[in-house]
């Protein structure tokens, strides 16, 4: 449609949000998440998840418009030793709600990638 | 209203992993004891059973493992609750718990006894290791009270080789750490209240301190009417089954009469068993008992009034599944059969269940207060006999689970977000014979999506959300999920909310009465709305469902 920014239906003007600027906001909540060690490059480097700087969490977020919906794609590193599934539904439900509110009603999919698992000492 | 309690020994010097397993036992039953006050922490001012139910589940996984065990050493112990709350954690406080106790199973490792410094180390560990699990700590929740709590452990043990002095100190340092938490985070400033896992974790380390103190009580801290709740009763019976060592029959009844006497009954009976509970009044009393000879401590009961609702269990056959874990299955379907495609739907109230089990879904038992795990939601797919799906979470915290569920299943499952029951029912009722799979599903979606839902519930306490402010006992009317309007009155809640709608002659109403709704209630309440919009078709239903006092459906 146009450049890839999210709109937001708000008569009598017009919002338009940045993926950019919704994948910051993600990345806020998604260092916050208990079990989430880091954000990871969505490209693995030697077959291994790299952790991102947190100014490059770019690399590791992607959001994107599909059928309506905001898609956020997460690239995580998880502590080993957590269960997995309950740190991924936390994620989900957290970057779900921030969002929300930030968007308003707008609908959105999170989808969580764990690159890697962490084993501390 | 006391507790019910026995001094025993104080705990001394080294203990070996009996003693650790008891330990937990006593601090799980204290924090189950008190879970639906954490439960009221929640920052949403819906009473929701999210932290102090999924921290005493997550409590409830560890011990099972624990009690497991052969071998008595105190490191073995501490491994199986760490792998217990690991396999069993549930939400975010649940995996944050299941590394405290890996923390500690990390310091117990390798050890037979231990000791007051051991304490110390390991709520030290504990804290450690749950704040190496995530990349930004966030101050202010039960991360903050973990260390407080350790450190001021550690100065303890070395002032003194004392498990209550290491505890003592422990707790009240924990529970300045929680006070503040009000303060570090705007969210819980803002609604009034202190982290609720904080809470919960600080629960633990005093059922800890008791226990060292030489208590071996279930607590009945707070107010008779809760134990009538089915959950608390619940839960209270996984946690007491712990203490009985022979484990003999759970006994309960209502003993009716008058004149009655608590302390009487209680002299009458203690001696036949343990964990004991008599609550009431003059004229009904409650009582809860473990003991190898139910008869005769009913027998003395109908020597004082008439026994109600006498209930005995095997406590042995109960532990034995509840150690294994054995997920109990779903209630086998006649009419589900008879679906083009297979419909799990979770499902909160009698009323509820009742009516999805009557078009043919497997129902889960779940929804707002205990949310059902992969593994039930797993069990039921795979009762279908149809190879193809519809799960209906029919609650917005349910959805992921679902899904989780559905990529199990070698099953064609389809997660239909529902996030209300009426929109569950709704698409239940779309199902068509005579089309294929897709085409089903498609019109189960639409139907679900056509529908409205009003949810009345009462503030567990006072907010700002929403832009509304929230006082404790206001009626809170929910549309779709969001909270719309907060007042004083039930019937303009759902009147106001039914203009927000803007109900007219072509829609449907469904007025579904929560389990604390009378009948008579519910009639006044449909006449209110008759009389109010006479073009609208309005019907009553029971639906059962707990919290909500009602649930309008608008189609």
């Amino acid at each position: 449609v146009n450049d890839g920014a999210i709109e937001l239906d708000k008569k009598p003007g017009k919002i338009e949000v940045s993926p950019a600027a919704i994948a910051t906001a993600a990345s806020r909540v998604v260092v916050e998440c208990y079990g989430v060690v880091g954000i990871a490059d969505r490209k693995l480097k030697h077959g291994k998840a790299e952790l991102v700087d947190d100014s490059a969490y770019a690399r590791g977020i992607r959001v994107s418009i599909q059928d309506g919906s905001v898609v956020v794609d997460l690239y995580i590193v998880v502590e080993y030793g957590t269960r997995i599934s309950e740190v991924a539904n936390n994620v989900i439900s957290a970057v779900r709600d921030t969002l929300q509110r930030m968007l308003g009603s707008a609908s959105i999919r999170v989808l969580v990638n764990i690159q890697g698992l962490r084993i501390s000492s | 209203l006391g507790a019910v309690s026995e001094r025993p020994r104080r705990v001394h010097d080294q203990c070996d992993g009996r003693q650790l397993l008891d330990l937990f036992a006593t601090a799980t039953a204290w924090l189950a004891a008190h879970a639906a006050e954490v439960d009221a922490l929640n920052v949403y001012p819906v009473p929701d059973g999210d932290t102090g139910s999924n921290m005493s589940q997550t409590m409830r996984s560890a011990l099972a493992e624990a009690e497991a065990r052969q071998d008595m050493d105190a490191g073995g112990i501490a491994a199986s609750l760490a792998h217990g709350a690991l396999m069993g954690a549930r939400g975010n406080s649940g995996v944050i718990l299941s590394q405290l106790l890996r923390g500690i199973a990390r310091m117990f490792d390798g050890k037979r006894t231990f000791g007051p410094s051991d304490v110390a180390a390991a709520l030290q560990e504990a804290s450690a290791t749950a704040y190496r699990a995530v990349a930004k700590p966030v101050e202010g929740t039960v991360l903050s009270v973990a260390r407080v709590a350790a450190e001021h452990a550690m100065t303890a043990a070395h002032e003194r080789q004392d498990f209550q002095h290491v505890l003592g100190t422990a707790v009240s340092a924990g529970r300045v750490a929680l006070r503040e938490t009000r303060n570090q985070l705007p969210v819980l400033k803002q609604a009034g209240v202190v982290d609720a896992g904080g809470q919960g974790y600080l629960l633990l380390l005093e059922g800890a301190l008791r226990h060292v103190q030489g208590y071996r009580d279930v607590p009945l801290a707070g107010r008779p009417e809760r134990l009538n709740a089915a959950r608390a009763a619940a839960s209270e019976h996984a946690q007491v089954a712990h203490h009985g060592g022979g484990l003999g029959y759970c006994t309960e009844f209502l003993l009716i009469g008058s004149g009655l006497s608590e302390h009487q009954l209680r002299g009458e009976i203690e001696a036949l068993g343990d964990s004991l509970l008599v609550v009431g009044d003059s004229e009904v009393l409650r009582v809860h008992i473990h003991t190898e000879d139910p008869g005769r401590a009913l027998s003395a009961a109908t020597l004082l009034g008439r026994l109600q609702m006498v209930k005995v269990q095997d406590m042995q056959a109960q532990h034995e599944q509840f150690a294994h874990e054995v997920p109990s299955p779903p209630p086998a379907t006649t009419a589900g059969d008879k679906l083009p495609i297979g419909c799990v739907a979770v499902s909160s109230g009698a009323g509820f269940e009742e009516v999805f089990a009557n078009m043919g879904a497997v129902v889960v038992p779940g929804g707002q207060t205990i949310n059902p795990s992969t593994q039930q939601i797993l069990d039921a797919i795979e009762s279908c006999c149809q190879s193809a799906v519809a799960v209906l979470p029919n609650n917005h915290n349910v959805i992921a689970t679902a899904q989780q569920a559905a990529t199990l299943s070698h099953k064609q499952v389809e997660v239909l977000p529902t996030k209300t029951m009426p929109e569950g029912v709704a698409a239940v009722l779309a199902i068509r014979f005579d089309e294929d799979t897709g085409q089903v599903l498609e019109e189960m979606r639409a139907a679900a999506a056509a529908v409205r839902t009003i949810e009345v519930t009462t503030a567990v306490r006072e907010a700002d959300l929403e832009g509304l402010h929230v006082r404790k006992g206001d009626i809170l009317g929910i549309l779709d999920g969001t909270l719309t309007v907060a007042g004083t009155d039930t019937a303009s809640v759902i009147t106001d909310l039914l203009d927000t709608i803007g109900v007219g002659d072509s829609h449907v109403l469904t007025l579904y009465a929560g389990e604390e709704v009378s009948n008579e209630d519910q009639s006044l309440m449909l006449t209110t709305i008759s009389r109010r919009y006479p073009m609208v078709l309005v019907e009553g239903a029971r639906g059962g469902q707990p919290h909500y006092q009602y649930i309008v459906s608008v189609e």
